[in-house]
């Protein structure tokens, strides 16, 4: 029998969390995770994440993962179990795992269970057939074996997973047939919506699957119109089901955690207290295990519970605990649906989220209207950036990045707001932000500068296809400058003719 | 729709005609359901399937979830050989 202080049970954002903030505690960690590499799904993550600066906002998940990765490796009082999973707990404190090929026994004071999630399936004829992944394997086959999933992708779901992974998939050279939305509106940030809608994949609101079509393998699915029962084919040899997911609570559901079924939350989630502690004495919670949310409120409720579960070791109380639990209501000030997951656990119960702008078409089609366009576009400056950022997100990398604060926010959650007269149109924001949702019109020069994630990166002089927010391609014409970023966002300025300064967001080589 | 080539149980292949069958025979519980078809007894231990059923039930009883869905967990999690749980040696 080994015996620890905190035992955690999974090594992905809030894991590592979890056991990072007890262990700078100097208490002893085990850290059980069963593959063989720590990070969970950050270490598919190649975008950069929203946020707060003071947190990891605009750093790419991987880089995060890195980082999280080398702290646990570099700490001694963490014992790390990989390709170890945990397979009980008994009534006496005692958790069962294989490790190396034997059921070894452990008796922690405290369990932080960070199991995760598991993806949503969907019923839909020949459902079975090769060719049909979840997006979690698409993105482990691409992001960590480099191995391509197929030629014509078919996404099915709009939620920030569908979109990012369809904006991933685009990058590594898969040509993206659609997005399959049931709902009215698109499920994930906006700014993910447009950044793949100007590459030209486009997104099917009110759409379902019902059928995949081939023999031995996909070649082919049908969609409906949910409304119109019109139907619509579409050749591809993956459908890449991303529709949602849950929360991975077998060991919690065995440990007799009291559970509650919160559609909000993903399905069932453990009822728990404001400091991530469940129905059971010294077992814990973190991350989407405890309900499905993204990896920065994951870290932080890793945090949480690892330092809660130190003080009650300890009994020595680390005002951190009420930072964080404050950070975590900043990140969730624009969540409605996971604040009224919340409530149903009657946590937040006086929280109120921020309104949201009824955003109306762009909901529906992920791409701007020109008049809001025309709203944030200043009427006398000759160069200047425009922020496409209609959304209310907690992100605010853009602020800190301009050298003559011209961009001002009131609350982590506001929309940027751009003092024209101050913007010297540097291009700084246009490389930090995250959501690539900023541009910078030259109006005498009649060029754009965009960001660019994609290869080849073109060179100064080439000419290149200029595209407008839907991917059509306006006009063919050349790149005036390119600045290569250390974080691969690149940008890139291009001339553009005048009458499509309003328009231009990307471009294409044609070499 | 051709509901015989929808597969609700894709460890234990177990399709959605035959899961509406069940639940119009009078298995209205995921629990049921299982006991009767395996449909959840293989490898992904019901992650999958469950939720489906969950609503398949729920749609044509008119029941809440919460009401047909009470997944049950016991150990061990995963798949162990005899060996690992008391050692090579002892085996004979």
């Amino acid at each position: 029998m080994r015996k620890y202080d905190v035992l955690v049970i999974g090594g992905g954002p809030a894991g590592i969390s979890a056991a990072l903030a007890t262990a700078k505690k100097n208490l002893n960690v085990a850290l059980f995770e069963e593959k063989e590499i720590l990070g969970g799904q950050l270490i598919k993550q190649t975008h950069k994440f929203f946020g707060s600066k003071d947190e990891s906002a605009g750093t790419r998940g991987i880089y995060i993962a890195r980082k999280l990765i080398n702290e646990v490796e570099n700490n001694k009082n963490i014992d790390l179990y990989l390709n170890s999973m945990v397979m009980g707990y008994y009534e006496d404190g005692v958790i069962t795992a294989l490790v190396e090929g034997k059921m070894e026994k452990f008796l922690p004071k405290k369990v932080i269970i960070a199991t995760g999630a598991f993806e949503k399936s969907l019923p839909f004829e020949n459902n079975d057939l090769p060719g049909v992944f979840g997006a979690g394997a698409v993105q482990t086959l691409m992001n960590i074996y480099g191995v391509l999933p197929g030629k014509d992708v078919l996404m099915i779901g709009s939620g920030n997973i569908g979109l990012i992974v369809s904006y991933q998939l685009a990058q590594a050279g898969v040509n993206v047939k659609g997005i399959v939305e049931i709902s009215e509106k698109i499920g994930g940030y906006l700014v993910h919506a447009s950044k793949v809608r100007r590459l030209g994949i486009p997104i099917y609101t009110r759409h379902t699957i019902v059928k995949a079509i081939g023999e031995k393998k996909v070649k082919g699915a049908i969609i409906e119109n949910i409304e119109t029962k019109e139907k619509k084919e579409i050749s591809c040899d993956v459908i890449c089901l991303a529709t949602g997911l849950m929360p991975l609570s077998d060991i919690i559901n065995q440990i007799k955690c009291e559970m509650k079924y919160i559609p909000e939350l993903g399905g069932y989630v453990p009822v728990r207290d404001e400091n991530m502690k469940t129905s059971v004495e010294n077992i814990f919670v973190a991350g989407d295990s405890a309900g499905i949310e993204e990896a920065t409120a994951a870290m932080l409720e890793g945090e949480l519970s690892g330092l809660y579960a130190s003080y009650e070791i300890t009994n020595i109380f680390d005002d951190r605990i009420n930072k964080i639990k404050k950070r975590l209501k900043d990140l969730r000030k624009t969540s409605l649906k996971i604040v009224n997951g919340l409530k149903k656990l009657n946590l937040y119960t006086d929280f109120n989220v921020d309104s949201q702008e009824d955003l109306k078409e762009l909901h529906r089609t992920g791409i701007p209207e020109i008049e809001r366009i025309s709203q944030i576009t200043p009427k006398n400056s000759n160069r200047y950036a425009i922020m496409e950022c209609f959304q209310k997100i907690p992100c605010n990398p853009c602020v800190s990045s301009c050298p003559t604060n011209a961009i001002s926010m009131d609350s982590l959650n506001d929309i940027p707001k751009l003092d024209a007269d101050k913007c010297i149109g540097c291009g700084n924001c246009v490389a930090v932000c995250p959501g690539l949702a900023i541009f910078v019109i030259d109006k005498q020069k009649e060029s754009v500068l965009l960001p660019y994630e994609f290869l080849p990166i073109p060179e100064k002089g080439e000419l290149v296809d200029v595209l407008d927010r839907s991917g059509n391609v306006l006009e063919r014409n050349t790149v005036l400058n390119v600045r290569k970023m250390k974080d691969k966002t690149n940008l890139v300025e291009v001339k553009v003719s005048k009458e499509n300064l309003k328009n231009v967001r990307h471009i294409r080589v044609v070499k | 729709m051709d509901e015989e080539k929808i597969i609700v149980c894709r460890c234990e292949d177990i399709t959605l005609k035959e899961i509406r069958d069940l639940i119009k025979q009078g298995f209205t519980t995921v629990e049921e359901i299982k006991r009767v078809s395996r449909a959840g007894m293989g490898p992904c231990q019901g992650k999958t399937c469950g939720p489906i059923i969950a609503r398949e039930i729920s749609k044509i009883t008119g029941k809440s979830i919460e009401e047909v869905y009470k997944p049950h967990n016991r150990p061990p999690f995963g798949g162990i050989f005899f060996k690992e749980i008391v050692g090579e040696k002892n085996e004979e």
